[in-house]
């Protein structure tokens, strides 16, 4: 990664053009050719420091309801349950952290009541419980902004 | 939120895999049978109704040189979380922050995620959220393996 693809990767975070050529405008602004910016952001994508570019919606704008929950899983059972939760495409994040509970993942669902559907058959499946069910009761922020800064 | 036929439609385009393209707008007119400027002027009410919260880029942060990556749970020891909670969205390295409901064994309520470069930049930030809100009682939840990142599907 050098200086160039870090300036395109701290525009188009937040600020993808929303016009008729947006890599003609990323290029201007950081003095390449459209073309070159375009391919920088694919080879960005491929070597995986881009995961996707596109619109992010607001789950409750778009009517759904988005929860985080929490379960305790044995190390030797963390595979198994992480692939139960992979058949899902309700449940968008899923990670693995330090501390007990230690999976933890976001469900969003046009309805409570397919999220604790959801949530009773992880833990039938997988036979891990109890899964802690905790949607937000105030956000405050969702803004993940990345600023890459010079080596 | 009400959507109509055409913000439904073009939702649903705008989901697609385009933007690895010189002229994705364009190729979504084409697709939905509107004009470019009709698509433009969609997406852009649709990012200021908040229906889209952003439009650009997701980064994977690990491979993007942010190789610590925290949930900080903190316990708002009575304080008033309205007033906390706006405190720690503002410390611009916070990328969410949320108040959630305890649960047995578990007093936090309030959640912040946090990247950084290294575990020396994370207490960094940790001690500055410390000062800036008044709390001591946190437990860090360092990122260990990120075994799923997809994005949800609408319509």
């Amino acid at each position: 990664m050098d200086a160039v693809d870090r300036d395109i990767l701290n525009i188009i975070q937040s600020d993808f053009p929303i016009s008729p050529e947006p890599y003609a405008e990323v290029g201007r602004k950081v003095g390449v050719s459209g073309d070159e910016a375009l391919e920088r952001v694919k080879k960005l994508l491929a070597g995986g420091v881009i995961r996707k570019v596109g619109p992010f919606f607001d789950a409750a704008k778009m009517g759904h309801k988005s929860t985080l929950c929490a379960v305790q899983t044995p190390d030797a059972k963390i595979g198994e349950i992480a692939d139960i939760i992979a058949t899902y495409p309700e449940i968008t994040h899923n990670y693995l952290r330090e501390g007990d509970p230690n999976l933890w993942f976001t469900v969003i669902a046009p309805s409570e009541e397919r999220i604790a559907v959801i949530l009773s058959e992880i833990s039938q499946k997988g036979e891990v419980g109890p899964i802690h069910n905790l949607p937000a009761k105030k956000m405050f922020k969702v803004k993940v902004d990345l600023r890459i800064k010079g080596d | 939120m009400g959507f109509n036929e055409i913000d439904i439609a073009l939702i649903k385009e705008l989901q697609k895999d385009v933007y690895l393209t010189a002229d994705p707008f364009q190729r979504i007119a084409d697709t939905l049978g509107l004009s470019l400027d009709h698509v433009l002027e969609g997406v852009r009410d649709l990012k200021e109704r908040g229906v889209i919260r952003r439009f650009g880029a997701a980064l994977t942060p690990a491979n993007a040189g942010f190789k610590t990556n925290a949930m900080i749970v903190w316990d708002i020891e009575g304080r008033d979380g309205l007033k906390i909670g706006e405190i720690m969205a503002s410390h611009p390295r916070v990328s969410h922050c949320y108040i959630r409901p305890s649960f047995e064994g578990f007093p936090h309520t309030l959640y912040t995620m946090t990247h950084a470069n290294s575990e020396v930049e994370l207490q960094g930030i940790i001690r500055e959220l410390c000062t800036k809100s008044g709390l001591k009682i946190f437990r860090i939840l360092r990122t260990i393996r990120e075994l799923k990142k997809t994005s949800p599907v609408y319509f």
